[in-house]
């Protein structure tokens, strides 16, 4: 199967980030992760280096992607209205469709 | 480099190293849109941690990028090829003290988070940027940040005590600099020369913060006018009523336009949109309100909002309508552009209060040249404006124009006998505009003084190297 129009409605979403973080606020996986991949604004920058196939799909991508809870908290705060666990889920459909092709 | 990564990787332990490209990336990145190169990420969790840190890249010449939240505007935060350390993880609250009025924290605190600890206290940290949800001690300090309530509380730098530092050299030498007390004649003003130093001169390491008093009561007017002039009339009105303005805000009638929306009770305002708060006793309040509304109706507000309170200005949506300023002028690039993936590209100029008429009209025709989505919003009470315009990044012409526009409007600040950067920083965006600033005050010399004091500080130019001078 080709994604390459999901992953260009991963980047089409994700690049409205302005990075401001102040959706972190309210992430409740955040607190608890090593790094900032654990909450929203990581997962949608990674989702769009994803997208444009620039990011490797390393260990701590996959946690990113796959400890979201996809609780939509992080959605109250974002001042661009992007909705997170959309794209994470659009990445996880990516990520699994590809593992099972191979 | 994989010898001198597996040497921190001992030196910390490994779950504060991260090498892994993912997680580097995300430390990459700032909100001014600039993207770096770095190629390791650590976490310090305490000063000793931070020391080694320093120490080691001493030792080893490598580059090392501090970093808070990675909300700065000016390219400060934005590594270049180098280590990237994370103050996040340090981000304890070690000590409030009403009697002293200081509160003793970690730079990864964020500011919302030690007023939420203050307000149970009955007391706040005043200093209050728009990012405060997200933005730390340690980047607003760093950054010399200010906020909504700049007119009254000023900015970062009146409201530190005390740092804890550490800088890169043999020995990562840890320092204490400045006193626990607001009054303090410890020789030259350390503690002042690294507010707004921009991770440059050395690693914040624990701050030592004063602390005020929330007010008892603050009657908050809001009214929209139909012309600038009208409401910067009111604005100096209530000056001279000798009013001590907490806080005095102003957004144009295209920023209102778009920020009312799904704000109840805001349906029908328009114009450019003027907020002021008085802080005042509880007896006090009545008469304050009454006074204000008074001036706002005689100078031509059309519709008046009050509150007794901040906590009521918060309930009625008041405040939020000023907080909408980022989104809206987000929503207004978005209009026009007609994509949803545009940038927006704020500048952080400030003039003297008594120059803002001229500063909000010609930035108006300074802009209406650049066929540019304008909005603007900003901190009139201080004289700090934040006029943005919207972007495409796909469309080079476009990004130049911007950047002329940009340059365009530090010049004007410069005219009006303001400077280029209120509250934002130098970074890497404004370094031009700093040497503009500095010439137009015939006092370049300042650049190389600058530029001592960083060598005196970090010898081997390792330390967030490229930033601010
Ligand atoms: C939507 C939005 C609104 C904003 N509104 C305002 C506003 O109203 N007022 C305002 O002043 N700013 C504002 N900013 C800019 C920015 O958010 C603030 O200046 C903030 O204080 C930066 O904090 P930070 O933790 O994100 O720091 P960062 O961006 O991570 O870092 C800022 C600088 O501090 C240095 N630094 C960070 N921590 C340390 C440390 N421990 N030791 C040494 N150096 C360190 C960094 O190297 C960098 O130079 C806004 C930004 C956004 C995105
Ligand atoms: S949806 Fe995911 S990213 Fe958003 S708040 Fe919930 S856990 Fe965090
Ligand atoms: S709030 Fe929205 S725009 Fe800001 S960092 Fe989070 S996802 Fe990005």
């Amino acid at each position: 199967m080709d994604y390459d129009d999901v992953r260009s409605r991963i980047i089409e979403e994700a690049s409205k980030c302005s990075y401001c973080g102040f959706c972190e606020q309210s992430c409740p996986t955040l607190p608890l992760g090593p790094h900032r991949g654990y909450g929203p604004r990581g997962r949608v920058y990674l989702a769009l280096l994803f997208g444009k196939k620039v990011l490797t799909e390393t260990r701590e991508f996959r946690k990113s992607v796959f400890t979201c809870l996809l609780c939509a908290a992080c959605t109250l705060n974002c001042p661009a209205g992007i909705d997170v666990p959309n794209l994470v889920r659009l990445v996880r459909h990516v990520l699994l469709g590809e593992i099972e092709a191979a | 480099m994989t010898g001198e990564i597996e040497e921190l990787k001992r030196l910390l332990g490994r779950d504060k190293v991260y090498d892994d490209p993912s997680v580097v990336a995300l430390y990459s990145r700032e909100a001014s849109g600039l993207e770096g190169n770095g190629f390791l990420v650590v976490f310090p969790e305490s000063t000793s941690d931070v020391s080694a840190i320093a120490r080691w890249a001493y030792k080893r010449r490598i580059p090392i990028y501090p970093q808070g939240s990675a909300t700065s505007l000016s390219g400060s935060a934005v590594p270049g090829k180098g280590v990237i350390v994370s103050f996040e993880r340090m981000n304890r609250i070690y000590e409030i003290s009403v009697v002293d009025s200081i509160a003793d924290v970690e730079p990864g605190v964020r500011i919302a988070d030690l007023n939420e600890a203050l307000m149970t206290k009955g007391y706040m940290f005043p200093v209050d940027p728009a990012s405060h949800v997200v933005a730390t001690i340690g980047g607003a300090i760093n950054t010399g940040a200010g906020g909504m309530k700049g007119a009254r509380y000023g900015t970062m730098r009146d409201w530190v005590n005390q740092l804890e530092i550490v800088v890169p050299d043999e020995k990562g030498t840890v320092m204490r600099v400045g006193c626990r007390t607001v009054k303090c004649r410890q020789g030259l003003d350390l503690v002042r020369l690294i507010v707004g130093s921009e991770g440059t001169l050395a690693l914040v390491t624990r701050a030592v913060l004063r602390i005020t008093p929330l007010p008892e009561s603050s009657p908050t007017v809001m009214g929209f006018f139909d012309n600038v002039e009208d409401l910067l009339a009111a604005f100096t009105e209530l000056k001279t009523r000798r009013y001590p303005l907490l806080l005095a805000e102003f957004l144009d009638e295209t920023a209102v336009s778009i920020a009312k929306k799904g704000v109840a009770g805001f349906e029908s305002v328009r114009g450019h949109m003027f907020l002021a708060s008085v802080e005042s006793n509880h007896e006090a309040a009545e008469r304050i309100m009454d006074d204000m509304v008074a001036v706002l109706k005689n100078h031509g507000a059309s519709i008046i909002y009050t509150a007794q309170s901040l906590g009521e200005a918060e309930e009625k949506g008041l405040l939020t309508i000023r907080r909408r300023l980022f989104p809206a002028q987000i929503e207004n690039a978005r209009r026009f552009w007609g994509k949803s993936n545009v940038r927006v590209f704020i500048e952080d100029i400030v003039v003297p209060p008594s120059k803002l008429v001229n500063a909000i009209n010609e930035l108006k025709s300074i802009t209406e040249k650049y066929g540019l989505p304008y909005t603007l919003g900003g901190h009139i009470g201080d004289g700090n404006l934040h006029p943005a315009v919207g972007i495409v990044l796909d469309d080079k012409k476009v990004v130049e124009k911007a950047h002329e526009w940009y340059v365009e409007v530090m010049k004007l600040a410069i005219r009006l006998g303001g400077s280029i950067s209120a509250e934002h920083g130098i970074g890497l965006l404004k370094k031009d505009g700093l040497r503009l600033e500095m010439e137009k005050l015939d006092s370049i010399k300042a650049l190389d003084i600058m530029k001592a004091i960083k060598r005196a500080f970090d010898p081997l130019n390792i330390l967030n190297p490229g930033k601010l001078v």
